[in-house]
């Protein structure tokens, strides 16, 4: 095998394969079983922009904090939320991570510092302020990343947070997942400003702009922000510009998209066919080691999914289980 | 015919990692539309009364077209068009730097007499690869910028100006510069990859993009540049503080680099450290290990068998063993508008003034 050159180890480049694999092995499996009906709710598909929520967790352990949008399931699986809990969240039945009664939009497991994926736009921003001020005063280098759509950073909650975390200089990355499309409004129809940055630079903290659909540019640059918000330099926001290949929920017709950007986008952009081909080119990683992850992750969610159909719905007495917890 | 001037104007240059790991500039895109509002009143008053611009959806054109608007509604030129009249070249917009490719191809085959660029490094390469003989006008709104030199927008709109209306005689108001092709073969599909620098070429041992910039010192192995300028920062920072090269003196400057850059250097390799501005604020020991000249014309094979090539302080292509790589200088590769020249001629000549003064003024 050649000299590895990228900046992470072997092992852990397979690991950033596995993650992103098995989110979007998870993804097409919804788009499959949802439009079969078997699915409760609605989803919103994170496949195409598994490079951002796994560049970025790879740098996070246990006991950084994360808040998620609407689209969570990829940040989620990144963070090691476990897979079995998610589906069975997502299809309602009692075995899932919030015992089925939150769905696709609310799946949380704080033991892992995920704080929940959250169905109300920019609601995650003001709570990992909070998150990130509790690590701030314990002085445990914690970290908070928050995450949100071009759609959401519109909302006062996040203009809001992007404020406080600059006044208190809090260990936060805003990360704004920018695909292109508010649901169906083109970022350029809704967002005041013409750059994130702008916006940031506006709130006194640095921004930046990577390609989303490269693993390494957004895994750098999540790195260095991350390593300064951990040392104390403070907040920063980091804008991925990434694709989302369907639509904004599933069902979505996206006839707003332009004739033939879908297809332009999945056979141009598909960050995993990126990573995958950099890393077999570069002679480190062979294409018989990711076939078999392949197979590992298919096998997964195969499992996951028949064990969520299988598991049961809650029973009735449940609905007023976990309705208060005591800190 | 009056002459028709030329914009690219990038709006997403200054927006990487180093505004994280360097105190980089954010420049504002409202603030990029006021450096180009700028040069359009100075354009206007040299005689342009036309300019093509490169379509962007970053949103510097609509807020120029609001200052266009309000300078028209509020009459404060008293009736005159204080600016020329604003064109932009029809084609559909990628958002990548295949939009500055093409505005440049389309602005030189429709005749325009100077290309004034808003961007950075990386910018005005990606103009100089497809202006021609085109002269560039350039303006500094990205991050390292050694090629670009640093002045008020208004003086290079004017110089620019001053330029194309004939007012200035070419030889004087147009510059030549040097450029670094560099061609890559690849072992595995026998194709080849032609790219260029403006002002340098590193080569770096990291094989992958990432986020492009280069501040890992450790990483860098071998650099060369058209100049030398110890008043720039960036890669050609290092080189103009080992031997300073002229932007119009033939040939550059080639430097072997080692990852010794920490403490005092290695005697028995003659290894030197060199504390350089290699970003924004960012003073960096470098590893030296030798440097020489770098002839025009002569192609250089590097040492280095495997990582990446950074052009202009960004890593754009990764190489390995299998691959060929060769840099050739060319002098003399395209032109610029030779702003302080044109400024001093103005100034001599009082191009500027009303009627003609004579040379002693009158007391």
């Amino acid at each position: 095998m050649a000299q590895n050159p990228f900046p992470l180890g072997k092992d852990e480049l397979l690991k950033a394969y596995r993650t992103m694999r098995t989110i979007r092995e998870f993804e097409e499996r919804l788009h499959v079983d949802f439009a079969k009906g078997d699915i409760p709710g609605f989803v919103h598909l994170y496949a195409g922009e598994e490079a951002c929520a796994t560049g970025i967790m790879m740098h996070l352990n246990d006991n950084d904090r994360i808040a998620s949008t609407h689209r969570g399931h990829g940040h989620c699986i990144a963070k090691g939320v476990d897979v079995h809990a998610m589906m069975a969240e997502i299809y309602g039945r009692s075995t899932g991570a919030c015992r089925g009664k939150g769905g696709s939009m609310h799946i949380a497991d704080l033991s892992k510092g995920m704080m929940g994926a959250n169905g109300i736009l920019g609601a995650g921003a003001p709570l990992i302020c909070g998150a990130a001020l509790a690590a701030k005063v314990r002085g445990d280098r914690g970290v908070g990343i928050t995450f949100v759509g071009d759609g959401a950073s519109n909302q006062g909650t996040f203009l809001e947070s992007l404020n406080l975390a600059a006044v208190w200089n809090l260990p936060v990355v805003f990360v704004v997942e920018n695909n292109g499309y508010a649901e169906s409004t083109a970022m350029e129809w809704a967002v005041s400003c013409d750059s994130y940055v702008d916006r940031a630079t506006g709130f006194g903290m640095p921004g930046v702009t990577v390609d989303g659909t490269d693993f390494f540019a957004v895994y750098e640059a999540a790195g260095e922000i991350i390593r300064r918000a951990r040392d104390g330099g403070g907040p920063a926001l980091l804008e991925c510009n990434m694709v989302r290949f369907y639509g904004h929920f599933e069902g979505d017709a996206q006839t707003y998209r332009a004739k033939g950007e879908l297809e332009a986008i999945r056979a141009s952009r598909d960050c995993l066919t990126i990573l995958s081909e950099r890393v077999v080119e570069a002679g480190v990683i062979g294409r018989d080691e990711l076939q078999a992850i392949d197979r590992e992750v298919n096998a997964l969610i195969e499992d996951a999914t028949r064990a969520a159909k299988a598991a049961p719905l809650p029973a009735p007495e449940d609905l007023l289980r976990d309705v208060y917890v005591a800190y | 015919m009056a002459p028709v001037v030329g914009i690219v104007a990038n709006p997403v240059s200054a927006r990487d990692i180093r505004r994280v790991v360097a105190n980089a500039t954010s420049l504002q895109i409202a603030d990029r539309a006021n450096i180009l509002l700028r040069v359009l009143a100075a354009l206007r008053a040299c005689g342009v009364r036309d300019v093509l611009m490169m379509p962007e959806n970053g949103g510097i054109r609509a807020h120029v077209e609001r200052g266009l608007m309000r300078a028209r509604g509020n009459g404060a030129s008293g009736g005159q068009d204080i600016y020329p009249a604003l064109h932009t070249v029809s084609m559909p917009v990628t958002g990548t730097v295949a939009d500055t490719h093409r505005a440049t191809a389309e602005m030189r085959r429709a005749g325009v007499s100077a290309l004034v660029v808003l961007g950075g490094d990386g910018t005005h390469r990606a103009v100089a690869a497809e202006c021609g003989t085109v002269p560039i006008a350039g303006i500094s709104t990205g991050t390292n910028n050694a090629f670009p030199e640093h002045r008020e927008p208004t003086i290079t709109g004017l110089a620019t100006g001053l330029a194309v209306t004939g007012r200035v005689p070419p030889h004087i108001a147009f510059a030549a510069n040097k450029r670094i092709d560099v061609s890559l073969d690849s072992g595995a599909t026998g194709a080849t990859v032609t790219e260029m620098a403006l002002v340098d070429v590193a080569l770096v041992t990291e094989r992958y993009i990432g986020a492009r910039a280069l501040w890992r010192t450790e990483n860098f192995r071998e650099l060369y540049v058209t100049f030398a300028d110890p008043e720039v920062i960036g890669m050609s920072a290092i080189a103009g503080l080992l031997e300073p090269v002229g932007r119009d003196e033939s040939g550059g400057l080639m430097v072997r680099l080692s990852p010794n850059g920490d403490g005092a250097g290695d005697c028995r390799r003659g290894i030197t450290t060199l504390n350089a501005p290699i970003a924004p604020g960012m003073m960096a020991r470098v590893g030296v290990t030798d440097w020489r000249r770098m002839p025009a014309s002569v192609a250089f094979v590097p040492e280095v068998t495997a990582g990446s090539v950074a052009l202009d302080g960004e890593r754009e292509l990764s190489f390995s063993e299998r691959d060929r790589l060769s840099l050739t200088l060319r002098d003399d590769a395209f032109r610029t508008v030779n702003v302080a020249a044109v400024m001093r001629h103005a100034g001599q000549n009082r191009l500027l003034t009303g009627t003609p003064v004579p040379v002693a003024a009158a007391f």
